[in-house]
This record gives C-alpha cells, sequence and structure tokens, in this order.
C-alpha cells in the first residue's frame, strides 16, 4: 500500500518529467485510438456489411479452373480450344436441381436468344460491317455459329427484371408483357421502336441467324426507357455487335420465348439462373452445397453483389492497412522515446535507489514502485488520449477515407485516360460496379465506401489498454534492469 | 546476550587483492555501547557494512543471534532488527524528516495504529522540533540532519544500532546530546550500539573499545 502512496507522491513531486511522459503517451493513445477505430471499422464492414444484405449469384464456367486442370493433366493448347468450344452453359433443370437448397430464398431465371430482324432493323453505330460476328466461339450458347442483331431475353418473372426493379429501366409506354406462353408478347426499348416506328400493339417478326426461314412473332405491349444504353461510350464491341447493345435488346416472358425456340437446334440461347439469399451467410452455405450437390468443378458460384462490395471496401482496406503500420510506427517510436526518458529517470534517482536497498527495501518493490509511477501517468494520459481519440475517430476517419476515395478514383480515371477515354468514372446511369457494354470490370470505377463509422468500441478499449500495459511493461523493463543491477553500497559509497 | 558475533571473518574489495582484515573474531551483546577504532583505511567502516549486510565476507561468518547472515533475508534483516546511521546520513533529500521517518517504518513493514505520531515521537525524542520535522531534509542542518538520520533507524525498534561516525560533523554540544541519546537507548532499551569513529572523547563513553 505505501508503494502506491509513495508512487502517487514521486509523480506529483516531479511535474516536468511526468508532463513529457503524459504528452508521448497522449500522443500514441491518440493515433493508437484513431488506427484501432479505422482497422475495427475496416473489419465490421468486411464481416457485418453483407451480414443482413440480399445477395445473389449465379454459377458460371470458371474457364481458369478448367485451363489449370487441364494443363495438370498434361493437355495442351489444341486439347483446351477443343474442350472450351464444347462448352455449354448448364441448363435449366440443372440450374433448377441446385436451387433446391435449403440455402437459397428465390430463384429466377432467363434464357436470351439472338435472332436478326425480317421487318425491323437493329440500331448500329457501324455501318460497314457484318453484324453476324463470330465471337470466341459459342460463348456458353447452344445453337449454331452466327449472332444476330437482336437479343430477344426472356424472364421467368418480374424478380428477374433487375433493371426493372433498379429504375435503369422503364415503361414509357403500352405496358409490360403478360407472362403466358400462349401470349407471344414483348417490349422494346424506345430507341428500337423511334428508329423503326413501331408501337405499342404492333407486331415484329424476327428470324434465326442462322435459317432465316425459321421466324418468330411477338407482339409489342410496351415501350421502354433505358436510362444504361449510351451511345458515345459503347465501345468497339458493339459496333460489332448490336445484339449486346441494350437498344437492340427485346424483353419477353421465359415460356413464350421458350414455347418459340425450344424446338430450333440452330437458334442460339443461353439459359441464366440468379439465385437469391437472404445473406452472406446463406451465400456461404449454398457454395458449399453445390459442390455436395455434384456440381462440376469446372463451374463455380460467383456473385456480383459481393464481388461490387468487396471492390468497394478498397480504399477502406488500403486505409486499414495504412492505419496498421502506423499504429506499429507509432508504437515503436513512442516505446523507444519512453524507455530513453526512463533510463534517463532512472540514472537520476540511483541515490534514492541506493537508500531505499540499503535502509531494507527489496530491491522488487523498488521496481514495483518505480513501474507504479510510470503507470499512474501512462494510465492518466490514456485516459485522455482515449476521450480525444473517441472524439476524433470518426471525422479524421471519414476525412482520411475520402482521401483514398478521391486517390483511388483519380487511379482509376488515370487508366481510364491512358485507353483514350473521357476520364469519366462510371457511365452515367451506370448500374454501379457492373461493367458498361465494352467496358472491362477493374477499368470501371466502383462506388466505393466512403462513410464508415469508425467510433471506439469495447474491442478498441481493451486493445489500446493492452497497448498501454505492453508500453508500461517495456519502458519499466529499464527500471527493472538498472535496479536489479544497482548495489547499494557502491552508490552510496560513490555518492560520499 | 551475544546479538551479534564475528567469527574469523576475512574481507578484500577484489579475489586478489590484499585483504582489509583477516580472522576477526569479535562479539557484540545486548545493552552496550561499542565503539569501533582504527586508523584511517583499517577497515571501519567495512566492518560495519559486513555488519549491517550490506557486504558479505570473504571467509567467515557473520552471525545474529546465532545465524549467520547469509542465511537470513537481508533486507528483512536491515529493515527489521538493524538500525544503520551512514556517516553522511543517506536521507532522501526530496522528503521530509517526517516522511524520511515514516519511510523506514513503511519498509519494516511493522503495523503501527498512528505513524505520524510516533514518527513525530521519535524526532522530539531525538531533539527536533514538529516545524523542523515538517521542513524538507534539504533545509535542515548537519546536526538536525543526523538527528533525523538516528530517528529513521529507530522507528522500528530495532535490536542493534550501527552508526558510522555518527558526530563527526557536528559541534561539541550536540556530540554529547546525540551520546546522551545513545545512553538512553542502551539503558532503557537494552539495545546494543555499535559506534564507528575517530573521536577520542565518543570512545571513551563507550563500554568496550574494539581495535582494528
Amino acid at each position: 500500500m505505501y508503494l502506491i502512496k509513495n508512487a502517487w507522491k514521486n509523480v506529483i513531486r516531479s511535474k516536468g518529467r511526468n508532463i513529457l511522459i503524459f504528452l508521448i503517451v497522449f500522443a500514441i493513445t491518440l493515433a493508437a485510438t484513431i488506427s484501432l477505430a479505422i482497422r475495427q471499422a475496416a473489419e465490421t464492414a468486411k464481416t457485418d456489411g453483407l451480414e443482413d444484405t440480399e445477395i445473389t449469384a449465379q454459377i458460371t464456367f470458371d474457364r481458369q479452373s478448367m485451363m489449370k486442370s487441364m494443363g495438370e493433366a498434361g493437355a495442351d493448347r489444341s486439347d483446351m480450344k477443343e474442350k472450351m468450344a464444347q462448352v455449354e452453359g448448364l441448363s435449366l433443370s440443372q440450374l433448377q436441381k441446385y436451387a433446391k437448397s435449403d440455402a437459397v430464398s428465390n430463384f429466377y431465371y432467363s434464357m436470351v436468344c439472338s435472332f436478326d430482324g425480317t421487318d425491323i432493323e437493329e440500331i448500329s453505330t457501324d455501318t460497314t460491317s457484318d453484324s453476324n460476328v463470330l465471337m470466341n466461339g459459342k460463348n456458353g450458347m447452344s445453337g449454331g455459329n452466327g449472332q444476330g442483331t437482336f437479343s430477344v431475353i426472356g424472364y421467368s418473372s418480374e424478380d428477374a427484371m433487375t433493371d426493372f426493379i433498379s429504375g435503369t429501366c422503364k415503361i414509357t409506354e403500352g405496358s409490360m408483357f403478360e407472362n403466358d406462353a400462349s401470349k407471344q408478347q414483348c417490349i422494346i426499348s424506345d430507341e428500337l421502336a423511334s428508329y423503326n416506328s413501331l408501337k405499342a400493339g404492333d407486331t415484329i417478326e424476327l428470324e434465326d441467324p442462322n435459317d432465316s426461314s425459321q421466324t418468330i412473332k411477338l407482339t409489342i405491349t410496351g415501350i421502354y426507357s433505358n436510362s444504361a444504353s449510351t451511345s458515345e461510350e459503347n465501345g468497339a464491341m458493339n459496333q460489332r455487335n448490336p445484339g449486346s447493345d441494350p437498344a437492340n435488346q427485346i424483353y419477353t416472358s421465359y415460356a413464350a420465348l421458350n414455347g418459340l425456340v425450344k424446338d430450333s437446334d440452330s437458334i442460339l440461347k443461353q439459359t441464366n439462373g440468379t439465385y437469391v439469399f437472404d445473406d452472406y451467410d446463406a451465400y456461404e452455405t449454398f457454395t458449399k452445397d453445390v459442390e455436395e450437390m455434384g456440381l462440376d468443378e469446372n463451374y463455380t458460384v460467383t456473385s456480383q453483389d459481393v464481388e461490387r462490395y468487396e471492390q468497394s471496401l478498397i480504399p477502406l482496406e488500403n486505409l486499414s492497412t495504412f492505419a496498421g503500420y502506423f499504429l506499429v510506427v507509432v508504437f515503436v517510436i513512442g516505446a523507444i522515446v519512453l524507455m530513453v526518458i526512463h533510463i534517463f529517470n532512472i540514472r537520476e534517482r540511483k541515490y534514492e535507489i541506493g537508500v531505499l536497498t540499503a535502509i531494507g527495501m527489496k530491491k522488487s518493490k523498488v521496481c514495483i514502485q518505480f513501474v507504479l509511477e510510470l503507470f499512474f501517468v501512462t494510465l492518466f494520459a490514456m485516459v485522455i488520449g482515449l476521450g480525444a481519440g473517441s472524439a476524433a475517430s470518426v471525422p479524421v476517419s471519414n476525412q482520411l477515407l475520402e482521401s483514398q476515395v478521391e486517390s483511388q478514383q483519380e487511379q482509376a480515371e488515370s487508366v481510364e485516360s491512358n485507353f483514350g477515354r473521357g476520364g469519366k468514372g462510371s457511365g452515367e446511369g451506370q448500374e454501379p460496379g457492373t461493367a458498361a457494354p465494352g467496358r472491362s470490370m477493374p477499368q470501371q470505377a466502383a462506388q466505393y465506401l466512403s462513410d464508415i463509422s469508425a467510433s471506439v468500441n469495447m474491442t478498441v478499449i481493451l486493445q489500446l489498454f493492452g497497448i498501454g500495459i505492453i508500453l508500461t511493461i517495456l519502458s519499466s523493463l529499464t527500471a527493472v534492469i538498472f535496479v536489479v543491477r544497482y548495489e547499494p553500497l557502491k552508490i552510496l559509497t560513490n555518492r560520499s | 546476550m551475544d546479538i551479534l558475533t564475528l567469527k574469523d571473518v576475512a574481507y578484500s574489495y577484489e579475489e586478489s587483492s590484499k585483504k582489509v582484515f583477516e580472522n576477526l573474531s569479535y562479539t557484540f551483546e545486548s545493552g552496550k555501547i561499542y565503539a569501533v577504532v582504527g586508523r584511517s583505511g583499517a577497515g571501519k567502516t567495512t566492518l560495519l557494512s559486513l555488519l549491517s549486510g550490506l557486504e558479505t565476507p570473504t571467509e567467515g561468518a557473520v552471525c545474529f543471534k546465532d545465524q549467520d547472515i547469509r542465511k537470513i533475508d537481508r533486507y528483512k534483516y536491515r529493515s527489521r532488527y538493524v538500525g544503520i546511521i551512514f556517516q553522511s546520513f543517506n536521507l532522501l533529500p526530496h522528503l521530509t524528516a517526517m516522511e524520511n521517518v515514516i519511510l523506514s517504518m513503511d519498509v519494516s513493514g511493522i503495523k503501527y495504529s498512528d505513524k505520524k505520531k510516533k514518527a513525530m515521537e521519535l524526532l522530539k525524542k531525538v531533539g527536533l522540533e514538529e516545524g523542523e520535522a515538517k521542513r524538507r531534509v534539504l533545509k535542515l542542518s548537519g546536526g538536525q540532519q543526523q538527528r533525523v538520520a538516528i530517528a529513521r533507524a529507530l522507528s522500528y525498534d530495532p535490536e542493534v544500532i550501527l552508526a558510522d561516525e555518527p558526530t563527526g560533523n557536528l559541534d561539541k554540544e550536540t556530540e554529547d546530546e546525540i551520546m546522551k541519546i545513545f545512553h538512553q537507548l542502551v539503558r532503557e532499551e537494552d539495545k546494543c550500539i555499535i559506534i564507528v569513529t575517530h573521536s577520542e572523547e565518543v570512545s571513551a563513553q563507550a563500554d568496550e573499545i574494539k581495535r582494528l
């Protein structure tokens, strides 16, 4: 008890030195609090960000995995080319099989078919090229080799029409088609309608690009506008493949489209299924379930929602990494400075140590007293530093994150300008995180997470006090080493 | 009763160096004042260091109540059984006279109901007033500091008091007062007091003289 009392009295007595120690520990605590709060926020964003968020995913062909396994088996380029040409997408029945997993809360699907126009003309900015271009083999589409100028997409339900749900597309005239196999209805883009002088109620005829004798007729029930179809920023790909241009996409029901094309072997068709999950855990469960249900190893579950979210975390993760390094540097430098101050303190008080041990105080108790003195100052500084850090952590972290986001966006714009593009980030109206036609994902600026709640919670407080204890112990070690080495008689004799 | 004994004690500062003394066998009893005298460099202060446990003998043994002090906790020995009065006082300058005495009580581990009161009594016993007791040691004279050092050595009622030139820096009058206190302690409290001194007046007042 007297050790605590004496330590406290010594702290009060040596104001100058202890104020210096206080300031150093305060600065370390302030920096550490903000760094730890940032790291905690990043961790929370990473683990909890998708926790209660609905996630969608698809099962896609994993070309990289296939090439790797074929390479390991000794296959050459021609083998791989042959294999890739044979790849077909999963059929609807296969997709529906995996939808039976308990983790799936909803499942919808669509089919994309490629047609040429018989009595309508596609919208194309390339007047010279043949629009029937072979692209990378079949690209997972079954049917013939020629792709048409129109993409007819059949949706299983309105849930599948995500562009309409997100507001990218809107009906501007007429109404949505009915989900009825007997009614071959469709909606077309306003650009296509305008170009071909079409309106709701008109009928359009499309033909198989591989067999012009095979035609289908669809009745237009509505016209939609698509805020994503920009003409200037469509790349070279759209000029060579008008079917990829959103303006040339015709929407209908899956039932109607399937009814029209199911007997055709030449029409290019691709079925896509989307699985919906209530949260990230369900998504993770699904990735395991499909393996158990027999999904081929060359297919994989991918989620644009998850990828988009992970992409949005890049600046925050960069900031968190920086905060981690900063914390280490501050801690190391702070510890060294404190140790040096403590060494000088001990040397200054050598006589006191000599007297205390001469009158019978054990060296261990002398050490404890010195440690307590440092601990009092450290504790006080940490409490004040924690308070200041708590107040500053949110605004400072958001300011730093904003800088990181700006830096990331500038980087993306710089890359865009290297390709001679406008230097704009995302296209106007472009759904965040998705690639605009003709533009690949990495070059497209994602919507980065730019606002976090890097507030101080119990975890941060505990981590901080852990750091404080380590700091006190390291600094006090110098006291212990010196005190243990000192012999009272030598000290007192030298002084005499 | 024999309270401290030296049995064939020898000491040298370093292993290969010349011995300060050897084959020293002394006995010290309770209720007596001993004066240790000798020329400069004879090893008087070294003898006191050995008796206090601040040093260990190169040969032989120092025994407290027939127990070799190397086998007992020397910190406890110095804080409970032996009171040391250093030649240069060795008080803590940033503390008051009273705080120096109370610190010694704290270190001894003995429980007191009112340490301040006990400390004040001791300081008065050695001739210090209340005002002086509350003053920082730096602001006291040599004689006053010596009195504080004596009070500190007595604070836990040790059985043995070792004093290294306790009157060396004091005037005659103060010296007499200090010796009066020692006699009182021996007579009334049966303490064993061992004084290292150059002073013939002091050694003349001792019950026994040990020459080195």
